[in-house]
């Protein structure tokens, strides 16, 4: 299983990567005279859209869209959780206190609501719905690893780093951020497919990419318009599912992996 | 730790809390750089001094938004939410209009996710390694991975629009009146009144947004209860009550899966305070008048009063199951009680 | 010039009550006091009077040949003064401030029509039921139920299953998709909406786009054929004069696609390689016209001329403050006539409503020779040279204007088999009240 996520991530990153090559049509190109023809009219495998352009290539080229934002959520969110988490670990007593209690402010906080209200408030676009989802995605990372920090501040070598005079940065970056670094990971790959899921949700509500966009859950939103052209909008639904589905299968096998602590939650 | 204890120790900690989501809304709300003055006053009257003052007056805009932050918790503890700029009614009542949707739709969407999630857990893990082991596990993978929007609209194509199984859209049919309003749950409403035409159709028209829902949910339940399961199941007590000749079913149900509960219960806790994530994008695609759709049009439509109401009630809402949970957790977890 | 009217006795409003000349009185100055969104169509109003013997007067400030086409708009709608005054109704020059009538009539009707409001829920839902006190021929339906669909595929859906009798918002490729359905008549007919683009006058605002060379530039940069293809059944209108108002330019004086001429207007402009504007419009469908889907081929369109569009949607409120309070600089919105006669184009012309109070092209900005064409033709009653003065306005706003109209789609309405009378009015889009059903 882990491999079949393997190889089906593999194919959509180099899809991603070679998408311009990949493709038979332009990804923005309108024919109107092409306008909603089915799967195999006109050289369309996949049919096209509402604006004549090309459904198959417009699925390709949204890989390039979808997948970095799906990183880029992962990647910040994580970065600030972990420097949250450990700081709350490190600094105990009061810090810990009040950094534990916003990290659950923003756990209790509904994530989509969040994320609406900051979009409707910055404004459409990638990058803005991607600062929304990263508000909303730290706190788990954040919370995981002060679990880890609190276990570890009094090992044997953290211990052996404080008798040879290190100081309390010098520990935390050298010693126990490394060691946060390994279940990190394990919940980014968990989390990766949730983070696409999420981001391609936003979009199909309308609050991700501008329309011309190719990004998938967009894609699938301008296909409610033309509902009965059912192409329109279940070969990027299908991307989405594909690709999330890798992920989690590999978030899967990694889990029963490297570690028994996440497979109680 | 007895029991009254525990419990106002968890009570109090959930204040905090709640005071901390309502400041974050604020912050949120106040964040958006357009005016609401230029948003909410008729053209004609923008440059009438007058009007506008007292529009500033009316939502406090005329103080620093420390000032609006108390009035509005004090407001707020009074049971007043404010006014919802779109429409023009109280949030409170707003939220009374448009809660009880989302309550049918999420508790149906919850039962029918315990009842797939935990029954094909339990098969899963008894059976282990056999075809349902494997089904249920493919299963739990494509059910936490497959878009529900993606998942709405296959359905809605297949079962409504080209087979004609289920009902489209919306909570009745666009014909039929809403059944008296005694909880506003349609069903319930429908059955009280004795309007089983109604109990029919609302049921039509609830099933195929509550099993999307649901679909995710289980997916959830499945992947724990089997894993808990297989961890009871391999455990001492397992293996002694099988050898004193008990029935197998009573030992996978009675024995095991009470000790299973607890992570189960856990999860299905969590997955109801989230459920909020799926429901705005369910009853946008099923046009489900609930607090879901509300909430998203009180955010594109920049709507303070009606953002700020529905954040706090749905992370009320999360801390209330998070509060049931831990109180739930002391009565399956004997360790808690003595801890 | 004053309009001196007889009121028709038989008239009584839904609670019973006679109307009167003071209820004319205070309908009028509420609605030119209170600041609402129609109230501009009373500004043009001195006084209203009611006199001893029961009839009305209205003043003028000068000749409105259109007066009276003017008062067939709803907003000038007969209520009852009593009731009103009682449920928070003023019409008293601080109207604004001070009238809070608006929830009462929210709820209930308070007028003469065959119809009265039973419920309304925004968004959602209004229900008609008859009026008791109509005095004419009661209307076929007991009930009128008036439902917000806001997806245009479930509005076809409930057509089909027969779930509404009505549907009025669906696609021109749905309605190609019901063409062989038994069940379902489709009523066709002009269309009311005229699909442009906005150009703010005020350099600081419009940027680029406040350039009249960029007008005409964007004008002919747009391929109107294309947009046919898209929105089947339509028409590329001639001019922002909406299609169907007796002279109004018609496809056969619409504009064709030069893209030469467009980039040389835009080089002498000093946009010899284009530039960068954000187009704003309303996340909408209207009726069954997909903005969004218009916006990506304007957007392609203007590529081609070099002009780089970005696309900013925005929610409908949101981006009509925007426009309304002119601060919109280049956009996409739609225009459907107030008044049912040519005046309405007035509307575009420098000095009127849409192209001053929202695009800021302003009188003092615009040639001497348009607006000596607009102060002729709000007085000209003698129909030639009226339609003479209209032929010159509509070449003037296709050469000099700050609008480029493109697209003119038609009405077209999906009714259930059985259903007679509907007929499509351009500003009450149909009257219930004439609708019925064969009997099984």
């Amino acid at each position: 299983m882990v491999l079949v996520g393997l190889l089906v991530v593999f194919g959509w990153i180099v899809v991603a990567l070679l998408a311009p090559g990949l493709a038979s049509h332009d990804p923005l190109a309108q024919d109107v005279s092409q306008r909603l023809d089915k799967p195999g009219e006109n050289g369309h495998m996949w049919g096209a859209d509402a604006l004549g352009r090309d459904i198959q290539t417009r699925v390709l080229h949204g890989a390039r869209i979808t997948i970095p934002a799906g990183i880029a959520v992962i990647l910040f969110g994580s970065i600030i959780g972990v420097l949250m988490g450990a700081l709350a670990g490190w600094l105990g007593g009061l810090w810990d206190e009040l950094l534990m209690r916003i990290t659950e402010l923003f756990m209790a906080f509904p994530t989509i609501i969040l994320a609406m209200a900051i979009t409707a408030a910055l404004g459409r676009d990638i990058r803005n719905a991607i600062i929304a989802l990263v508000i909303v995605w730290w706190p788990g990372y954040a919370r995981l690893i002060r679990g880890i920090v609190l276990e570890i501040k009094h090992n044997e070598y953290v211990d052996a780093a404080r008798c040879a005079g290190a100081t309390g940065p010098w520990i935390l970056f050298r010693t126990i951020l490394p060691n946060s670094i390994a279940p990190a990971i394990v919940l980014m790959t968990l989390d990766i497919g949730n983070a696409i899921l999420t981001f391609a949700g936003l979009s199909f509500l309308g609050l991700g990419p501008p329309p011309t966009s190719s990004e998938w859950g967009s894609m699938v939103n301008a296909g409610l318009d033309n509902f009965s052209q059912w192409w329109m909008w279940l070969f990027p639904g299908m991307a989405i599912a594909s690709l999330v589905m890798a992920f989690n299968f590999i978030g899967d096998g990694i889990r029963d992996i490297f570690d028994p602590r996440l497979r109680r939650d | 730790m007895p029991l009254q204890v525990f419990f106002l120790r968890r009570l109090l900690l959930t204040i905090p809390l709640l005071i901390g989501i309502t400041l974050v809304s604020f912050i949120i709300a106040n964040a958006v750089p357009s005016d609401p003055v230029s948003a909410n006053i008729p053209q004609n009257a923008f440059d009438n001094e007058e009007i506008i003052a007292a529009f500033r007056a009316k939502w406090g805009l005329d103080k620093p938004p420390h000032e609006q932050y108390l009035t509005y918790l004090g407001n707020l503890l009074r049971g007043d939410l404010g006014v919802s700029i779109k429409t023009s009614k109280p949030v409170l009542e707003d939220i009374r209009q448009f809660l009880p949707a989302t309550i049918e739709l999420a508790s149906f969407g919850i039962l029918i996710g315990m009842a797939l999630g935990i029954g094909t857990g339990i098969i899963a893990a008894v059976w282990r390694n056999s075809l349902a082991d494997y089904l249920t596990r493919s299963y739990v993978v494509i059910g936490v991975s497959f878009p529900i929007f993606v998942l709405a609209l296959i359905g809605l194509n297949l079962l409504h629009v080209q087979w004609g199984i289920v009902a489209g859209p919306g909570r009745l049919d666009f014909i039929m009146r809403d059944p008296p309003n005694v909880t506003g749950l349609f069903m319930v409403d429908a059955a009280l009144a004795g309007q089983w035409d109604k109990f029919a159709n609302a049921f039509s028209h609830l099933i195929l947004p509550a099993f999307v829902l649901g679909s995710y949910v289980a997916g959830i339940i499945a992947r724990i209860t089997r894993s808990s399961m297989l961890e009871v199941l391999g455990m001492d007590y397992i293996r002694t009550a099988r050898s004193h000749g008990l029935h197998e079913r009573r030992v996978v149900l009675h024995h095991a899966l009470s000790n299973a509960m607890i992570p189960i219960v856990t999860v299905i806790g969590l997955s109801t305070a989230n459920l909020m994530t799926g429901a705005v994008l369910i009853e946008s695609i099923f046009a489900w008048p609930g607090i879901g759709r509300y909430a998203f049009r009180a955010a594109t439509s920049q709507d303070f009063p009606a953002i700020m109401g529905v954040s706090i009630l749905i992370a009320s809402i999360y801390v209330l199951v998070n509060f049931i949970v831990d109180i739930l957790y002391y009565f399956l977890d004997p360790r808690i009680r003595v801890a | 010039m004053q309009y001196t009217f007889t009121l028709d006795d038989s008239f009584l409003f839904n609670n019973g009550d006679s109307v009167t000349a003071d209820d004319v009185v205070f309908s009028i100055q509420r609605l030119k006091y209170v600041n609402g969104n129609p109230s501009f169509l009373a500004d043009g109003i001195d006084s209203v009077v009611a006199n001893e013997d029961g009839t009305v007067t209205f003043t003028l400030p000068d000749v409105r040949p259109t007066f009276v086409t003017e008062l067939a708009n709803t907003a000038f709608s007969i209520t009852n003064a009593d009731v009103v005054r009682a449920n928070g109704g003023t019409d008293g020059m601080d109207a604004a401030e001070t009238d809070g009538a608006a929830d009462y009539l929210n709820q209930n009707s308070a007028g003469t029509g065959p119809y009265q409001l039973e419920s309304w829920a925004p968004q959602d839902e209004t229900v008609l039921v008859r009026n008791p006190n109509y005095p004419g021929e009661p209307p076929y339906f007991d009930r009128i139920l008036i439902v917000n669909i806001p997806e245009a595929a479930t509005q076809k859906a409930a057509l089909e299953s027969g779930q509404i009798d009505i549907a009025t918002d669906l696609s021109p490729d749905q309605i190609a998709e019901l063409e062989d359905n038994a069940d379902v008549n489709i009523w066709r007919g002009p269309g009311q909406w005229n699909h442009f683009l906005i150009m703010n006058a005020d350099p600081e605002i419009g940027g680029p786009v406040s350039d009249p060379r960029v007008w005409l530039a964007v004008r002919l940069a747009l391929d109107y054929e294309g947009y046919l293809q898209l929105w089947p059944g339509s028409v590329t209108p001639g001019s922002v004069m909406n299609y169907f108002l007796a002279g109004a330019f018609q496809d056969d004086r619409a504009l064709s696609r030069d893209l030469d001429r467009s980039k040389a207007l835009l080089a002498e402009a000093g946009y010899p390689d284009g530039f960068d504007i954000d187009l704003k419009y309303p996340d909408w469908n209207a009726f069954g016209i997909d903005m969004n889907i218009n916006a990506q081929k304007v957007q392609a369109d203007l590529a081609e001329a070099g002009i780089n569009v970005t696309l900013a949607p925005g929610e409908f409120g949101i981006a009509l403050e925007e426009y309304r309070l002119g601060n919109a600089g280049f956009g996409y919105w739609l225009w459907g006539p107030d008044i049912n006669d040519p005046v309405d184009v007035l509307a575009f012309v420098p000095g009127g409503k849409v192209a001053t109070e929202r695009l800021r092209f302003t009188e003092e900005r615009a040639p001497a020779e348009i607006l000596e064409l607009r102060d002729a033709v709000k007085k000209e009653s003698d129909p030639m040279r009226r339609a003479e003065l209209f032929d010159q306005i509509q070449v003037w706003l296709q050469e000099s204007g700050n609008f480029a109209p493109f697209l003119y789609p038609p009405t077209q309405t999906g009714l259930r088999v059985g259903i007679n009378g509907y007929n499509w009015h351009p500003q009450w889009v149909m009257d219930v009240a004439i609708i019925s059903r064969d009997e099984m």
